[in-house]
């Protein structure tokens, strides 16, 4: 399924879920949880190690499998969605809290709560994609029920095509008995946008008659109560997903890269705020209301953060491989000294102006010099070699780099800089 | 701005995550602020500073405006002004500041260059596209023809017998770069 924006709603969604569940484990098997969740900043520990070992499994064949048909790779995915996690540590708490009673540290467990962790998220995501895409608002559970009708969509089609051997379910979708002449309804499905929504409900409906177990719309889960018996919106949605695949099937995709890749529009957003500033435009502020749709409605805020403290990665650090001498020299020449980031970063050491970059543009990037490269690995040194460069612990480097950022973040959205 | 700081400076307005965020601002009142229609109140702005997604919203509106005036270029003119008919003439430029056509000599040979200038909103369109584009003079014949290398120009020789200012002068003193079919 395709919609305006979203990543994560195609079938290499599951190549990207094993990935995240398989290097997860990795990661697991080679750091002592207790200590790991004990730390103050685990979940950015373990989004670093997360990504480090994704980087590692990076050249596998599943890694650089198609993820989507927008052309990003399954590990790309991957690494988007770890970056994500590290912006909302809410989602990863849910996980900290579901792993804490050790009971709970069976492999096939682990990969079950990671799983469910990045289910969530990838929704999450999505739903912010599909609204920045396309200005409407849309929640993590809109995205749910719109892959709900596309299931049905998909299930309903696969029944439409074996409509011989399922004539009796098939005629309890269309509402009526079949005969033994080809249903014109089965003929003239070509498209989701061409699926009726009676069909999705008696389908929903009748299922638990022919399966056993009851459909989506008709269990006792609140989830799609404002879907239950309501044709109109079903329709709506259908129509929704059926418009895009078509609009999506036709589209250049080198603009879809070209809208990725431009940083032009940030001149904009500086003349709206410097305009803005300048013109005092008499209210009333023209906020949007929060939406109140059942299914917008808010997700549950995850339960708040233990703390504690202790460096569980001793071990990882002591395994990293030292970077070249004369590195922090030639790194530090190839700088531009009069550059804006440069300047904002001046009072850090090198090893937080590379751990920002890294952070914020990847490992790799073709606008970094060559000097600032792990000759051994063509990409910048990893968290754990750079903070040896500082002889300061992961977590001390990590705080270091997230002071860092937000100092950037802040100069950035209050506009332009000198 | 050089390439890290532009790409630096993307990521920290769009990858920050507020728990619980939303869409702020409505496509009517951010496409106002973007056209210069109607400035954003000062909470319109902090809702806009508070809001990641909306701040995202906000790029997915400005690059498909830029996309757009980039869709509708067609062609550009320029004149011969009344200072290059003196000396030599060795470039022309049009109104809009997005082309320039330069004269060279080279080894006797006359030649002309169309370069397209980087800033140009449509000039990653084009140059993408291998676009075939026609410089016309101002009586409508052919200067040149041709697509735009990898540096933004085309070169041929020039086809005419006349000097280039003499013969603008002689032809509508203007000329146009136009999209070829």
């Amino acid at each position: 399924m395709r919609l305006p924006g979203t990543r994560y709603q195609e079938p290499g969604w599951e190549q990207v879920r094993k990935l995240l569940g398989q290097c997860s484990l990795d990661v697991f098997s080679r750091c002592d949880l207790d200590a790991l969740f004990a730390q103050d900043d685990a979940a950015a520990a373990y989004v670093d190690l997360l990504a480090a070992s994704l980087h590692a499994a990076s050249r596998g064949a599943r890694a650089q499998a198609a993820g989507n048909s927008y052309g990003d790779s399954v590990v790309e995915l991957a690494l988007l969605l770890v970056y994500e996690l590290a912006a909302r540590p809410g989602d990863f708490d849910a996980l900290r809290t579901a792993l804490t009673p050790a009971a709970a540290r069976g492999e096939a467990l682990l990969r079950k709560k990671v799983n469910d962790m990045f289910a969530l998220l990838r929704d999450k995501v999505d739903a912010d994609n599909y609204q920045a895409a396309c200005g409407r608002p849309c929640s993590p559970n809109r995205i749910y029920a719109y892959r709900m009708l596309d299931t049905a969509y998909g299930e309903i089609g696969r029944l439409f095509a074996g409509w011989r051997e399922h004539r009796a379910q098939v005629g309890a979708i269309l509402g009526r008995a079949l005969d033994s002449a080809l249903p014109i309804e089965v003929r003239q499905l070509d498209s989701i946008g061409g699926c009726r929504p009676e069909w999705i409900l008696r389908w929903s409906e009748t299922l638990e008659r022919f399966t056993g177990s009851p459909g989506p719309l008709h269990t006792r889960s609140k989830r799609f109560d404002s879907l239950k018996g309501n044709a109109d919106k079903i329709g709506e949605m259908l129509g929704e997903i059926g418009e895009y695949e078509a609009l999506s099937a036709n589209r250049d995709r080198d603009w879809l890269q070209d809208l990725d890749t431009s940083a032009a529009w940030i001149e904009d957003y500086w003349r709206v705020l410097d305009e803005s500033n300048a013109a005092s435009t008499p209210g009333p502020d023209l906020i949007l209301e929060a939406l109140q749709d059942e299914l917008d409605g808010a997700d549950a805020p995850a339960a708040a953060a233990a703390t504690g403290a202790d460096d569980p990665l001793a071990i990882l650090r002591a395994q990293s491989v030292s970077l070249p001498p004369g590195f922090v020299l030639a790194a530090g020449a190839a700088e531009e000294p009069g550059s804006w980031s440069a300047r904002m970063l001046a009072g850090d050491t090198l090893a937080v102006r590379l751990a920002v970059y890294a952070r914020l543009l990847g490992l790799d990037d073709d606008s970094y010099p060559d000097a600032w490269r792990d000759p051994a690995t063509g990409q910048l040194p990893t968290m754990a070699q750079l903070a040896a460069l500082d002889a300061v612990s992961l977590p001390t480097l990590r705080k270091r780099r997230d002071a860092a950022i937000a100092r950037l973040e802040a100069a950035t959205s209050n506009g332009r800089s000198e | 701005m050089n390439t890290i700081d532009r790409k630096l400076r993307e990521r920290l307005l769009v990858a920050p995550r507020v728990e619980g965020d939303r869409l702020m601002l409505g496509d009517a009142v951010l496409l106002a602020a973007l056209d210069g229609s109607r400035a954003l109140t000062a909470g319109e702005r902090v809702a806009l500073q508070g809001s990641p997604l909306t701040t995202r919203r906000l790029r997915t509106l400005a690059l498909a405006r830029r996309q757009a005036a980039n869709d509708a270029w067609q062609g550009s003119r320029g004149m011969l002004r009344a200072a290059d008919s003196g000396a030599r003439l060795t470039q022309l430029a049009t109104d809009d500041g997005f082309w320039r056509l330069h004269f060279v000599d080279s080894g006797g040979a006359r030649r002309v260059i169309l370069q397209l200038l980087p800033d140009a909103p449509f000039a990653a369109r084009l140059l993408r596209e291998g676009a075939l584009l026609h410089v016309l003079d101002g009586a409508g014949a052919q200067v040149l023809a041709g697509r735009l290398d990898l540096d933004g120009e085309c070169e041929c020789d020039w086809p005419f017998g006349d000097d280039p200012a003499v013969h603008f002068q002689r032809h509508g003193a203007a000329f146009t770069v136009q999209m070829g079919s």
